[in-house]
Formats: C-alpha cells, structure tokens, sequence
C-alpha cells in the first residue's frame, strides 16, 4: 500500500472537490431519498384519507396538528438560504487562503504532461474517450447529454412530484438519473482522478503511479474476434451487432417501462414522437456501460469499424 | 428568543450528547420551521464570517507579505551595526587625518585660505552691492517684460483690427514709466522699460565678472580641498564616518515596501532585495555583523557584481529561482514543483554564469565553473557527448574536407565545360563564332584559376587542422609497436587497476566482450620497425626526467607518493606495458608515427605505398603529400605531448630509467589475441562503447559521437532524463531534479540501470571515470549551467566580446589544451605546477624556474614571439637547447603548433598585457658617437652588474650565464617594457634576480646609482634611456668590440 502515493493524490489543490464529492454526493443521495421516502408515506396516508388531502400543502410525514399547512417564503425559506449563503462564503474564503491557484509550467510543445488531465468537472467525458471514437465521446455524447437534459420537460408525462421530494411518483425518473449522474458521470469522475495514472493505465487505489509500468493489454475489434477482415463485410457485421444492441435493449426498456401499472398509464399518455425520442436517450445511455464493460472485460475496442467512423 | 438561547446555552453537555441522533428524534408537535430560531447558527456562522475577513485582511497584509517583518528586523539590526561601525570609521578616519600627508596638506589648505581672505572679504563685499541693486529691480523688470512679450505674442498670432488693438497696447506698455528704489538712495527713480532693460543687463554683466574673479581667487584653496577628501577616500577601508552617518540617515527614511529590479528589455522583475536587502549595501555585511541572518549580507564576492551592474542584470539571470515570487522563501527562490529555473544550490552557484558566458574556456570568478569545464575537456566527455564548443579542430576539418571536394568537384566541371567549347570552337561554321567560343573558353580558364586558388587556400587551411585535432587517448593503432600483448587484455578489463589515476574510465564489460575488443585492437594495430635503441644510463636518466620538465605534466611514485604533473599518465609503471625501443622514440618525439594516415583514403600510408609510387618512405610535416591520391597525410600522432628537443642518448637514458621504476610484473600469455575471428565482434563493441571518440583506431577514424548532446543538457526537462526505476525513490528523497540526476550519475553511471534486465548490449555505456565529490560538484556546476542560450536572458546580453578579450578566450583553449600553466605563470596568483615540486624547493633551483608568463605581451615583440613559439630554440642548427634561456635545465618543447594556434596565442598574450592593435615597433633615437662611448663605458663599467649574468653570444662568457642574451634584445623585447624592466624588476616580477635600485630617481630622471661615472657628469639626459638605446642596438660586433676591451 503505497500511501505516500495516495496522499500525493488526495491533497492535490486540482482534486480537492472531488474529495469533497465523494463525501457530499452519497450523503445528499441519502438524506434526498430519506425525505422522499418520509413523503411517500404521507402521500399513502393521504390516499386513504382524501379528506385530509385536501388542505394539505405541506409534504410533511407524520403529520401533527400544531404544524401550519402553509409556510411563506418570507422569513422561513429566504433566512435558511441566507445562512446557507453565509456558511458557503466561509468556506469559499478560507479555501482560497489556503489554497493557491494550482498553477503548472509554462507550456512546452514539446513535452506532454503525463497523466495529462483534464479539469475535474471533466474527467468523466476524459474518460469516456477510453471506451469510444473521440468524436461520440467528445462531441456526439456531451451534445445530446445537454439536448437530453432540455428535453426532459417535453417527453416527461407525469404531473406529479412538483415542489416536494417523492420517490413513490417519479420512480423511473429518479432510477434514470441515478443511473446516468451518479453510476455513470460521479464514478467516471473518481476513477479519472483516483484510478487513471501515468499513460492512463489503470492503478488500484493505493498502487505506486510508475512511469515505467508495462501492461500488456491489447484490445481488439469484434470483427477481429470473429475472424472478418474485408471491409464491406466488417462494417456489415457492424451494423448488425449495433442493431442486435438497439433491437434488444430497446425491447428490454420497453418492458421495463411498461412493467408498473403507474408507468403503463403515463405510457399511454405519450405520443410517438416522444416515446421515440425517450427511447434514443436512453438507449444511448445505456451504450455507455455495455461499451464499458465490453473493453474492460472482453477487451473489445470497436464493434462497428467503417471507413468513416467506429464506434 | 433571547431567553430560548439562554435555556439553549444553559443545558448541560451531558444532555446534549446523550440525545439521539436527528434522524431517530421523534417529531416534535410544534412546527419546528416556525417555532425554532436560527439565530444561534446564524450568530456562530457570522462570527466565523466575521473571522475570515479578518483572516483575509491579514493574510492580505502580512501573510503573503512575509518580507514586512524582514524589513523591520533589517532596519534595526542594519543601524546598530552601522552606529557600531561609525566610530570605528571615524577613528581610522582621525589616524588618516592624524598622518603626516594629511597635515601637510591641512597646512596647505590653511595657508591657502589664509592668502585670500582679504581679497575674497573685498570681492564679497562688491557681490553684495551687485546683488542688492539687481535684487531691487529684478521683480518689477521681469513682471514689464512678460507683460510686454505675452503681448508681442499677440500682435505676432492675429490679424486686422484686433492686432491694431495690441499693437496700441503694446506702445502704451512701452511708453509706461516703472519707479524704482535703489539701495543707498532715497529717492525713487521713474524709468521707462528700455532704460530698465539697460539698467538690469548691466548689472548682470558686473555680477558675472564679479563671481568669476571669486572663483579664481578661492581656486588655490578648493582645490587642495579636493585633494585632502581624496586623500582620506583613498587610504580609507570602507567609508568615512560621514558616509556611515549618511547611510544611518538614510534608513529614517527607510522604504518599505517590495524593492524591485525592473529590465523590461530582458522580461526581467526581480524583487529579491525586498528580503536581501543587505546584498547592494556600499558597506560589507557579514552574516555576523546582523546577529548571524545570513540574509541581510552583502553579496559575498563584491568583485562580481563591479562587473555585473545589478540595476541592469538584477540577479535571477544569474542565481536562477522566481524574482517575483515575495510570499514564501521557497516560492522566491523556486523550489516548487512547476518552477523551472529552481536557486542553483550554493555549491553549484557559478553555474549561472554559464548562461551569458557559454563560449569562455575559463573565467577567472568562476574557478568551479572552469575547473568543471576543464574536467569536461581534460577527460575527454566530449570524445562521446557533443557539445559545443568542444572537437572544434575536428569538426572543421570535416567541413574543411567537403569544401575541398566541392571546389575539386567544380573545377572538373568547368575543365570539361572549358574542352566541349573548345571542340565546338574547333568545329564552328563561321570565324566568328569560332572566336566567340574561344574567347568564352578563355575566360573559363580564369574561373578554373579562381577556383584552383580557393581550393589552395582552403587544403592550407586543412592542413592547419590536420596538425591542430589531438585525440584524448592515445593512438591505438600503435599497439603492436608500443606495448606488451599480453598486458592488453587486462588493462581493458579495468585500467584502474594498472594506473589508478588513468583518466582511461572504466568499461562495465563481459568477459567476451573485454577479449574481443582486445583482439580487434591488437589485430588492427599497424606493423612497423623499430629502431632498435641501447641502453640507457638510468642514473642520469632519473635527473633528466626530473630536470627537463618531464613532471610539470606526469607523475611517478605510486598512491599518495606519486610526484608530479596530473595533466598526463602517471608514469610509475609505464615500463611494465611499453617496449623499450618505442619508449626511446616516443620520449625522442612523441608525434612521430608508425605510418601516415590519409583523410581522402581512409587508410595509413605503407611503405610499399611509397615504393609503388617510387617515392622515399619519408614524412614529416615537410613532406606531408600522399603518394598516391596527393592529398594531405596526418604524419603526427594526435597527442598533446611536445617534442623536448631530447638527443638520442637522452631520451634513452630516461626511457631506461623508466624501465627501471617499473615492478616488472608478468602477464598471463594472451596468444587468442590474435585469433581474427574475434575481430569482427571487436570491432562491433568497439563502435558500441565509443572508443573510437577518444582514440585513433584503424578504420574507424571518423565515427561519430555516441552519447548525447550536452550543449542544453541543463535546460532539458527533468521528464526526458531517465531515472529509470530509481523515479519514485528521487522523488521521495528529494533529489529529482537535474543536480540529483548529474551527481548520481557521474558518481555511478550505470546507476540507473539499477533493478533493470537488460542485456548486455543495451546497458548504459558510460563508464566509470572514478571522480571524487569535488570533481562531480565541479562536472555537475558545468552541467546545470549549459542550459539554452535564449533561456531567460536575451542573446544581446551575453559575452560575446568584439575586442581583444575575444582573443583571451580563444587563448584559454591552446593555453588549456597543451597545458602551459604547468610551467608557467600565465595568470596572475595562477602558481604553476612545475613549482610546487621538492626539486624547485632547494635555493640553487629556484633560479631554474621558467619565466612567469604574465604581462608577456608588453615584454616582447610578437613578430619575435610567433618565431619563437614555432621554434623555441630559435635555431635550426642546435635544437637541443633553449633559445633564450640555454641556462635552464628545464626545457621549452617544440609543441609543432598550428600557424592558427601561434598566432592565437601571441593574440591572447597582446591582449592580457592590453596591448593596442596592431603592433607597431617603437623607433629608438640613435645614439651619437658621445652617447655611444658614454653607453659603452657604463656598460662595461666593473659597478655595473649587466654582463655578470646576461649572455652576450660570446661562448666564453655565456658559459656562466643564468640570464637572457643581449643579442636578442632588439628583436625580442619591446622598449617600453625594458626600460621599466631596468628601474623596477621587483615590481614587474617579485622574487627576481634580476636587481632593482641600479637607477635612481634625480628630478625628472633615472640616474646610474652604482657609479659616479666622470664622463657622464654633464650629460643632462636620462642614463636608463641611455642605457636602453645601447641596448637595441647592440649588435655581433659591437659584442666583438667589448670583448675587446
């Protein structure tokens, strides 16, 4: 246990806020869906007393008879978010006292830093270029994240879950995020920082960043597995395993969206076009995890290989 | 709320720790958002706000000010030290004032002040009148006058009516009557501004003549002033009391604050006197003298920065680290991970000068600097690594060979150009056109001419650097000649172990590789006879190599007995690996070969060679032609070692002494050395490991370098040195930077192979040269200074002179490369080496001493010096001898120099004596018949001591002498420098036996002090002049003539 090496990492001013993020992200994640899941069971006491619904606003679980049903923004949101102000300027001052501007070395064209990372709030997208063609990891996937993002109150059908933490009402929206912002782009943020060393090799926490390390490593194309060489045929075989995933998953997904009987009547409120567009989203999304697994445990690097581009 | 807080702060801890975490509470029946107060939180966390803005402030103005408190400290400790040093001053000051120069001229001023005082009380007197009257009518003259002017300026700039108004104004200004008082008188005076503008210029007038007589009168007095603060200025040791008294002053108004060095044409801001604010001081501050901070000192060796202005290159050019950084010592001096230029470490210092003074073969402040480089050159690094200015002779030579082809190669294409026009001339159709093409031709054979002419002088050139390349090593392709076969083998092993002071390193090789390389040597040496030579006396042989010179270079003893010269091999064993015969003829002239090497062949030159081409074997720098393809042969051996003008016996004498020193050891019979099947695989290594980088080996004479480019070794990023697996533990030790990198691996080389497989060929090359910690840190200070040249101070900045200090240091390099300082002083407080030996410590010795060399260049003619230098026994007919001083045991060697390289020395000694260019003989006036009998007769005159130890050219009389000969006066010396010579030896020379007071000082010349001569009696002129115009003079028969007498 190379400990030097870990705390070299750790205290880099560059990582600071991933360190801070490993902490605050669970505990967020956690204190979120102890709120929600409080919510879900006053919701549930609510529908069996729609009397009591009625008048009330406040999302609040048990319920007792002293607390007001109403609550303005005017003193009792704005002084919380005062204090908050104030705490984060604390915190903001001090860390700019103590911690300079991590500043390097003038550029030198001719010498690359090694790792040579990228900001930390991009590490996840650094990473990504491991698994795909630098034009879907840099600029097909970052744009349709965004795009994804400004769509979702388009294709998003269900009404409820407005102003009030609820994991019962918003099951498969909640499932979806968690899967892309936290499985997907948190992890891939750490394992940029902590995991990623010299040449991008993969070091175990704790393992010594040699410049030196050999890995013998080599990946391959799923037209190279099976044994096809001439170009038609390799972009054919391409397309046909790109169609088996899109033909497979997407029926999976239907299944999974359907499976509730919640989900089925926001389903039959969609159109086509959004269903459509939901699907694309969400297929991409899952192509990250299957490239993922598909390099670092098969060892395979493009599955659909053309003169023009691979994925 | 209040009384919440006070119930809140009133409960015990132990109830508070006991409560259940938040999540486990049960919920209150009060709506916690409107029934809890945040004022608790809200207070704790506008107090913490509070307190970071108060840290912030702080932080602002001390914390990343640390210097503030450095300048408090310095300005109190700087002026108790000064108030300390002030009476100190001011009694040294008061001894000075108390001596008897200074009194003398105190009386002086005194009288002098004394003598003007009426006369000045008078012209006073009439200033004060002057002034008085100008003074009464200054005010109201210059108020009319701008009047007036700002109205011409009027009139001058408008036109029409309006300047008719101005030109009114203007009249009426002029007419305007001004009342004025004088002084003395009553009645005020009406004048109009003319007669006012008269008035006042007059009076200007008389006030000028006025304070010029003043200052004629007070002239005497002011000066003597003058010279009395020069006086006391010039034999105080730092400053006068008054000064001190200045500077405590100063510090009232001490300004505090960041103290910068701004060159923007250089990019260059250095605060570092914010914290160092002792290093300009005009006083020395030493770290003691501050309470021991180091960091208030002045600059340790002023002398630099008298050179080296500091407003102007400020210091990080030369110290490196961060001139802006200010928050932290290490930022400051750049010891930070992304800083690239980090404070050279105090042992490596003198690597900063390199950045500016990339080209000098030694700088004379910088002894680590220039001792690393003459490691660099001395050991030979750069036969492998290439770096620049280093092998220029060889390097040129290169170039100097295609230049030659390429001109060759179009003077073949011209000659047959010259030949088709020809023919086509010859077949013409009409007259003219057959004389247009013979008149082209012709004037093609003058472009052959030309070309023929630049070849010429560029095959001289070649033929210059022929004789100029020198190998670090010997020539390897004598071996069978020069040593016992079987003694090989174990000497590439390890030359260590024979010769532990060898400066031949050390290879890490395998056994096979050892045996092939010492087969390929040996099978690649070149056969020739020997002249087979008798033995020697070793008795007399021992005082020769003892006497001669030998030791100013070599050492004989072994371990720490050895005496003796380091440039060259210790030859203490020397007789172990020699033969005999070739040891004769190597100590008889070492630059004699076996056979000749042609450049445009690629071969040596066999006797067979000469015999088909039905030439003699015959080559020498004479016949240097090769009989087959005409070009130049290389007739020496590459070796720096000179030819001591030794006769046969006497170089056998000491090749059997040395013999004779030699334990005599034995060697296990090598017979598979000459085994040709190992040869290949020789050869093979021997281009691996670089031999041939240092050594001449047969066809391998022009390999390349095999290591790296050191030129910017310093600058090269610390990620492209290799520290193999040794990476994490420098980082963790803190030694991963380049001084880490060059020190551990000139301490070790294979260092970094350390934990790595390799084979063997792949191995690091470098051998192991044995260095010791001096060395490294000498080597390791040269390293980290060869940085880019750009690097941080521009190209203009660097010591690049144009004048005769160019001609110091290309001198450097020859004075370096043969090694003259061994025998000679060339520097002065340079000592050389040949007089630290036990002989030269006995009295009757030290007149046996070769001349010091400093201030050559103003002693003798340089026409006579480049004469000299290319033959230093000056004649062709008795070359076993010196040719100046043939009384010296100690010889002067015949170093076979380059036209190139003498005038290059001759240069370099000019410039050292600061001697203008050209050189133009000083005319003597002759002597007339009188002053040539007066000269006669002083010189011949028994007080006087000339003839007693100069040589004059008589046999007779030169037998005992122990000084240079007349006879060489007037091509050999130049005037000024004699007649100095003749009054004042001592001065010019310490210690010599030339001796002084033979003239003395009469009023405004040198009279002979030892005799009173009747006939010079009135002779009104100056006797050394006298004496110095005989001199140059003095010719074989005037010599005749005193014999005579």
């Amino acid at each position: 246990m190379d400990w030097y090496q870990l705390w070299e990492i750790v205290s880099l001013p560059d990582n600071i806020p991933i360190v801070a993020m490993i902490v605050l992200v669970p505990f967020f994640t956690w204190y979120a869906f102890r709120q929600a899941f409080a919510t879900d069971r006053l919701i549930v006491q609510l529908e069996a007393d729609p009397k009591a619904a009625r008048g009330h606003y406040r999302k609040i679980e048990p319920f007792r008879k002293g607390w007001q049903q109403k609550l303005h923004v005017w003193p009792y949101l704005l002084r919380v978010e005062l204090l908050a102000t104030v705490i984060v300027t604390v915190i903001l001052m001090v860390w700019s006292i103590t911690l300079n501007a991590p500043l390097e070395a003038p550029a030198n064209p001719n010498l690359t830093m090694n790792p040579s990372k990228a900001p930390w709030y991009f590490l996840g997208l650094q990473e990504m270029l491991v698994y795909f063609d630098p034009w879907i990891a840099g600029v097909l996937m970052p744009t349709l994240i965004i795009i994804g993002l400004m769509a979702i109150p388009y294709i998003d059908k269900n009404p409820l879950g407005n102003g009030y933490y609820t994991f019962r009402q918003r099951k498969f929206a909640i499932l979806a995020f968690c899967f892309g912002f936290l499985v997907l782009w948190s992890v891939m943020i750490v394992i940029g920082t902590f995991i990623r060393g010299p040449g991008w090799m993969w070091f175990w926490p704790g393992a010594t960043w040699d410049h030196h390390r050999l890995v013998f490593e080599t990946n391959r194309d799923l037209h190279e597995l099976l044994g096809i060489t001439q170009q038609p045929f390799v972009a054919i075989v391409g397309a046909v395993a790109i169609g088996l995933y899109l033909a497979v998953f997407g029926v999976l997904l239907h299944k999974l969206i359907l499976s509730t009987e919640f989900n089925r009547k926001i389903y039959a409120r969609m159109t086509l076009i959004q269903y459509i567009l939901l699907q694309s989203l969400l297929l991409i999304m899952v192509a990250l995890p299957v490239k993922i697994i598909l390099r670092l445990v098969f060892r395979i690097k493009n599955v659909w290989v053309t003169p023009w581009f691979n994925v | 709320m209040v009384q919440r807080l006070i119930a809140l702060l009133r409960r015990p801890f132990s109830r508070r720790g006991s409560r259940k975490p938040f999540w486990e509470r049960p919920v209150p029946e009060e709506d916690p958002i409107v029934n809890s107060s945040l004022a608790v939180p809200m207070a704790v966390s506008s107090l913490l706000l509070m307190v970071t803005l108060i840290w912030a402030f702080y932080d602002e103005g001390w914390g990343l000010r640390p210097w503030r408190a450095h300048q408090d400290e310095f300005v109190e400790r700087y002026s108790t030290f000064l108030r300390g040093l002030k009476p100190r001053q001011a009694s040294q000051e008061e001894e000075i004032k108390a001596s008897e120069g200074y009194q003398h001229l105190l009386r002086q001023q005194q009288e002098a002040e004394a003598d003007v005082t009426p006369r000045l009380a008078e012209i006073t007197a009439e200033e004060g009148a002057v002034d008085a009257r100008l003074g009464a009518i200054e005010k109201t003259f210059a108020t009319a006058r701008s009047e007036i002017q700002a109205t011409i300026y009027l009139i001058e700039t408008t036109s029409g009516s309006a300047r008719k108004g101005y030109e009114e104004d203007r009249e009426e200004l002029e007419q305007r009557r001004y009342e004025i008082v004088l002084p003395g008188e009553d009645a005020p005076q009406e004048l109009s501004y003319v007669e006012l503008e008269d008035m006042f210029n007059s009076l200007k007038e008389q006030q000028g003549k006025v304070r010029a007589r003043k200052a004629a009168v007070l002239q005497r007095p002011s000066r003597v002033r003058r010279e009395m603060q020069t006086y006391v200025a010039n034999r105080m040791e730092g400053l006068t009391a008054g000064q001190v008294q200045g500077l405590i002053n100063s510090l009232d108004d001490f300004e505090y604050g960041i103290h910068q060095i701004h060159n923007g044409d250089m990019g260059l801001v250095d605060r570092c006197e914010t914290c160092h604010l002792g290093v300009t001081a005009p006083v020395t501050i030493r770290a003691a003298d501050m309470g021991g901070m180091e960091l208030f000192a002045s600059h340790p060796r002023k002398e630099l920065l008298d050179v080296h202005d500091t407003e102007v290159y400020g210091c990080s050019p030369c110290h490196n680290g961060n001139g802006i950084g200010t928050v932290s010592t290490d930022t400051g001096h750049g010891r930070y991970k992304h800083w690239l230029w980090p404070l050279y470490p105090p042992e490596n210092m003198e690597a900063g000068c390199l950045r500016c003074h990339g080209d000098a073969a030694r700088l004379d402040l910088a002894p680590v600097l220039s001792a690393g480089r003459e490691q660099f050159r001395w050991r030979g690094c750069w036969g492998c690594h290439p770096r620049q200015g280093f092998d220029q002779e060889r390097l040129a030579l290169l170039v100097n060979q295609k230049d030659v082809a390429t001109l060759e190669g179009e003077k073949e294409a011209v000659r047959l150009l010259i030949e088709r026009t020809v023919a086509r001339a010859d077949e013409a159709e009409t007259n003219e056109e057959a004389n247009r093409l013979y008149a082209e031709a012709d004037s093609l054979t003058l472009r052959v001419a030309d070309l023929d002419t630049r070849a010429e002088r560029e095959r001289q050139r070649g033929r210059q650097l022929l004789e100029e390349v020198k190998t670090p090593g010997p020539n390897l392709k004598e071996v069978r000649v020069k040593l016992r076969r079987d003694w090989l083998p174990g000497w590439i092993e390890n030359p260590h172990t024979f010769r532990p002071t060898t400066k031949m390193p050390r290879f890490r090789l395998e056994e096979d590789q050892a045996q092939a390389i010492s087969a390929f040597i040996w099978q690649s040496g070149v056969n020739g006879d020997l002249e087979e030579q008798a033995q020697g006396d070793p008795e007399q042989g021992k005082v020769l190599f003892e006497t001669r010179g030998c030791m100013s270079c070599h050492a004989i003893g072994e371990g720490d007995e050895a005496v003796g010269g380091t440039f060259a091999a210790n030859l203490s064993r020397v007789g172990d690996k020699v033969n005999y015969d070739y040891l004769v003829r190597w100590i008889n002239n070492p630059r004699k070969r076996t056979l000749p090497y042609c450049p445009t062949l690629k071969r040596d030159i066999t006797p067979e060679d000469y015999a088909a081409a039905g030439k003699p074997f015959v080559f020498d720098l004479q016949n240097n032609e090769c009989p087959i393809c005409g070009g130049t042969l290389q007739v020496q051996n590459p070796t720096v070692m000179p030819n001591l003008r030794l006769s046969m016996e006497e170089s056998r004498d000491i090749a059997t002494y040395l013999k004779s020193r030699a334990p005599g050891a034995e060697y296990a019979a090598a017979a598979w050395l000459e085994d040709s099947e190992l040869a290949p695989k020789g050869r093979a290594m021997v281009r691996h490991f670089g031999c041939a980088g240092c050594h001449e080996i047969a066809t391998l004479e022009e390999e390349g370098k095999i290591g790296t480019d050191l030129t910017e070794e310093g600058s090269k990023p610390l990620e492209r040195l290799d520290f193999a697996l040794l990476t994490q533990t420098a980082k963790r030790e803190g030694w991963y930077n380049h001084k880490g990198f060059f020190e551990r691996k000139l301490e070790n080389p294979a260092v970094y192979d350390e934990g790595k497989i390799k084979e063997p060929l792949e191995r690091l090359r470098m051998p192991d040269f044995g260095l010791d910690t001096e060395e490294i840190t000498q080597l390791t200070t040269y390293l980290l200074g060869s940085v880019t040249p750009e690097d941080r101070v521009p190209e203009r900045y660097h010591y690049r002179p144009r004048d005769q200090r160019s001609h110091i240091q290309e001198g450097w390099d020859i004075i370096l490369k043969y090694n003259c300082m061994g025998c000679h002083q060339v520097a002065p407080g340079q000592q050389p080496l040949v007089k630290s030996l036990p002989l030269y410590q006995q009295e009757d010795w030290r007149e046996q001493l070769p001349p010091p060399l400093v201030g050559e260049g103003a002693r003798v003619d340089p026409n006579w010096l480049t004469r000299f230098l290319k033959n230093p026994a000056l004649d062709e007919d008795r070359p076993h001898r010196n040719g100046v001083r043939p009384y010296l045991q100690i010889r002067m060697p015949t170093f076979t120099l380059s036209d190139g390289e003498v005038e290059k020395l001759v240069r370099f000694f000019g410039a050292l004596a600061q001697q203008p260019l050209p050189y133009l003989p000083k005319k003597l006036e002759p002597l007339s018949q009188r002053e040539l009998t007066m000269a006669r007769q002083l010189f011949t005159h028994p007080a006087a001591p000339c003839l007693r130890c100069h040589a004059t050219g008589d046999l007779q009389h030169d037998r005992n002498a122990t000084a240079p000969s007349f006879e060489l006066v007037s091509e050999r010396l130049q005037p000024d420098w004699t007649r100095r010579w003749m009054v004042h030896p001592e001065i010019i020379q310490p210690g010599t036996s030339m001796p002084s007071g033979l003239f003395q000082r009469e009023e405004n010349r040198w009279i002979f002090a030892l005799a009173d001569l009747p006939i010079m009696k009135d002779y009104e002129k100056d006797h050394a002049d006298l004496v110095l115009r005989y001199m140059f003079q003095f010719t074989r028969q005037e010599q005749r003539r005193l014999r005579g007498r």
